[in-house]
């Protein structure tokens, strides 16, 4: 990443929880109660005050905290034309087999008004900035090194064709991608021009394709009946992606992919090793591999022996949805883990996911999530002086 | 008109001081009627004052499965009643809800006695659960004072938990 000339750099996922008043904020913005900067002066404050609780924890690589947005990838709605943010509620008068969505919202125990997905209604296009402007603020806050999520091309396009509601403006899936694609690529352009480091794209349902049959979905992929075989569906996210990128320089990229970030209770999380992934997340144009490896669901490093070095790994060290604080040896323990498969410049440190990837169900508090980035800095400090100071 | 959670307040408070008499008492406590008339199958049309409602059955059963069933309905009955409830006492305490939602399940205790597979038993539901999803505008003790007083108060549900004394009659013609 430009500007980082240290090993085992530490940044976050993104998300952090958002105070109180701004999840008011929020859902007033989304009732149309309070203007656009009514809305900025709320997260304007939140922002500041979760890159103070990151530069004080030590990290490397700030976000903003994705304080502005409701989710990681519903945010998008009020950002390009032709998209609807709808409910799980609303969108169930449009889904043939009920029953399997309320097999899943009792699986992970929530109600169906409190998950929301962009849906194609009609032909898309930017309105404006998807994530540019959060840049411009944060870096007039900062001189550290800036990352920022953005929802990758195959989730936005698994979540936002709806055949019922889509296919008036997009008669196939396919045809919606195109678009899509596009906009996430002058978007990229333009978070790298505003002064972003690091555009990392998230594609948490990548995990859902290749563990979903035996384990519980999400509704992350609004068209759950529709999907296809899930090496074919890889190998669709791997075309996505390099389509997304293709040509794209002077910012450092990654792609993050988890297992789901909704709930504290484990057992309603996917679960499974990276191994059936790598074969096709190596083939993606991008620097970093953002992957969560801080739970026994993500399976054993070994996975990554014959694929070490093909990418930097940004390395999810701690579980972003427990209040127990990792120990720093623990942290260290795993980093040495994967230096038998990684060289010490292609590790970076950070959580499994975000801290508050749901504005609404936040995993965590600032306080616990301060505590932890906290251990990861210490971690740092100590790999680096193991290891060296200096990039080689 | 003073509008709280798509409801008329002043037509409600009204309606609820009214009860204060007897006669408006006994009106609103019945007796309420549904006429469910055979349709085929195991489909059957339930007519309530102005409203018409279809049944029937899974499709397992050998019928087309074109509406939920009547044990399906007894839930969300259950719970529509918890709904209505949690509402109207959110409501005459100035409350605003935004979001409610109730997952409601239950098993049936003994479903072989129904089948005609045993003749002792309790083919009925052997316990509901429900869980109520919330977001309101208040501290979470009076959301949880409301939610006591909606389950506490809901005749449907209440009808359930207390084993209500079904009287039947056959007339043959």
């Amino acid at each position: 990443v430009p500007g980082v000339d240290l090993l085992f750099p530490v940044t976050t996922v993104g998300s952090w929880a958002r105070p109180p008043e701004l999840v008011k904020a929020l859902r007033g913005r989304q009732a149309g109660e309070i203007d656009e900067s009514e809305f900025a002066k709320v997260a304007d404050e939140a922002v500041l005050e979760c890159l103070r609780y990151q530069d004080e924890a030590g990290v490397d690589i700030v976000t903003d905290g994705e304080q502005r947005r409701d989710n990681f990838y519903s945010f998008v709605t009020d950002k390009i034309d032709g998209m609807r943010l709808m409910r799980v509620s609303d969108l169930l008068d449009h889904v043939p087999d009920r029953a399997r969505f309320e097999e899943t919202l009792r699986a992970l125990d929530v109600p169906a008004f409190a998950i929301k997905s962009p849906v194609a209604v009609a032909r898309v296009a930017k309105r404006s900035d998807l994530a540019a402007d959060e840049v411009r603020f944060l870096r007039q806050h900062t001189d550290k090194p800036i990352k920022v999520p953005l929802p990758g091309p195959y989730l936005l396009s698994r979540s936002a064709w709806f055949e019922e509601l889509s296919q008036g403006a997009y008669p196939t899936q396919e045809d919606l991608t195109t678009d899509l694609v596009a906009i996430l690529r002058d978007e990229i352009v333009a978070l790298r021009d505003a002064g972003a480091d690091f555009v990392q794209l998230d594609e948490p349902t990548l995990t859902q394709v290749v563990y979903g049959e035996e384990s519980t979905e999400t509704f992350m992929c609004a068209a759950l009946g529709s999907r296809r075989d899930p090496s074919d569906e890889m190998e669709f996210a791997v075309r996505l992606v390099n389509e997304t990128v293709d040509g794209i320089d002077g910012v450092h990229l990654g792609v993050h992919v988890c297992r789901g970030n909704w709930s504290r209770r484990e057992d309603v999380l996917l679960e499974g090793n990276y191994g059936p992934l790598l074969p096709y997340l190596v083939q993606m144009n991008v620097d970093q591999l953002v992957l969560e490896m801080a739970t026994p669901r993500a399976g054993e490093a070994e996975v990554f022996k014959e694929y070490g070095n093909e990418k930097e790994i940004g390395l999810g060290l701690i579980n972003p949805r427990t209040d127990e604080i990792e120990s720093v040896g623990s942290v260290v323990s795993r980093v040495e883990e994967f230096l038998q498969y990684f060289d010490a410049d292609k590790i970076y440190l950070n959580p499994d996911c975000g801290f508050g990837t749901f504005a609404e169900r936040c995993v965590n508090t600032p306080e616990t999530s301060f505590e932890k980035l906290k251990v990861l800095s210490e971690a740092a400090q100590i790999l680096r002086s193991n290891y060296g100071k200096e990039t080689p | 008109m003073s509008d709280l959670n798509g409801l008329d307040v002043p037509v409600l408070d009204g309606f609820l001081n009214d009860l204060r008499q007897p006669d408006n008492l006994e009106g609103l406590s019945g007796p309420w009627r549904a006429r469910v008339s055979w349709q085929g199958g195991f489909k059957a049309k339930a007519h309530m004052r102005t409203h018409t409602l279809e049944l029937d059955e899974p499709a397992v059963l050998g019928t087309g499965d074109v509406a939920a069933s009547a044990h399906e309905l007894l839930l969300s009955a259950v719970a529509s009643c918890m709904m209505v409830g949690f509402v109207l006492n959110a409501t005459r305490r100035g409350v605003r809800v935004d979001d409610l939602e109730i997952a409601i399940e239950g098993t049936f205790a003994h479903i072989a006695r129904w089948a005609g597979l045993d003749d002792s038993g309790n083919p009925g539901y052997g316990g509901i659960t429900a869980k109520a999803y919330v977001r309101a505008d208040a501290d979470e003790a009076t959301i949880q004072e409301i939610w006591k007083l909606a389950v506490d108060g809901s005749p449907v549900t209440q009808t359930v938990t207390h084993a209500t004394p079904v009287t039947t009659e056959l007339e043959i013609l």
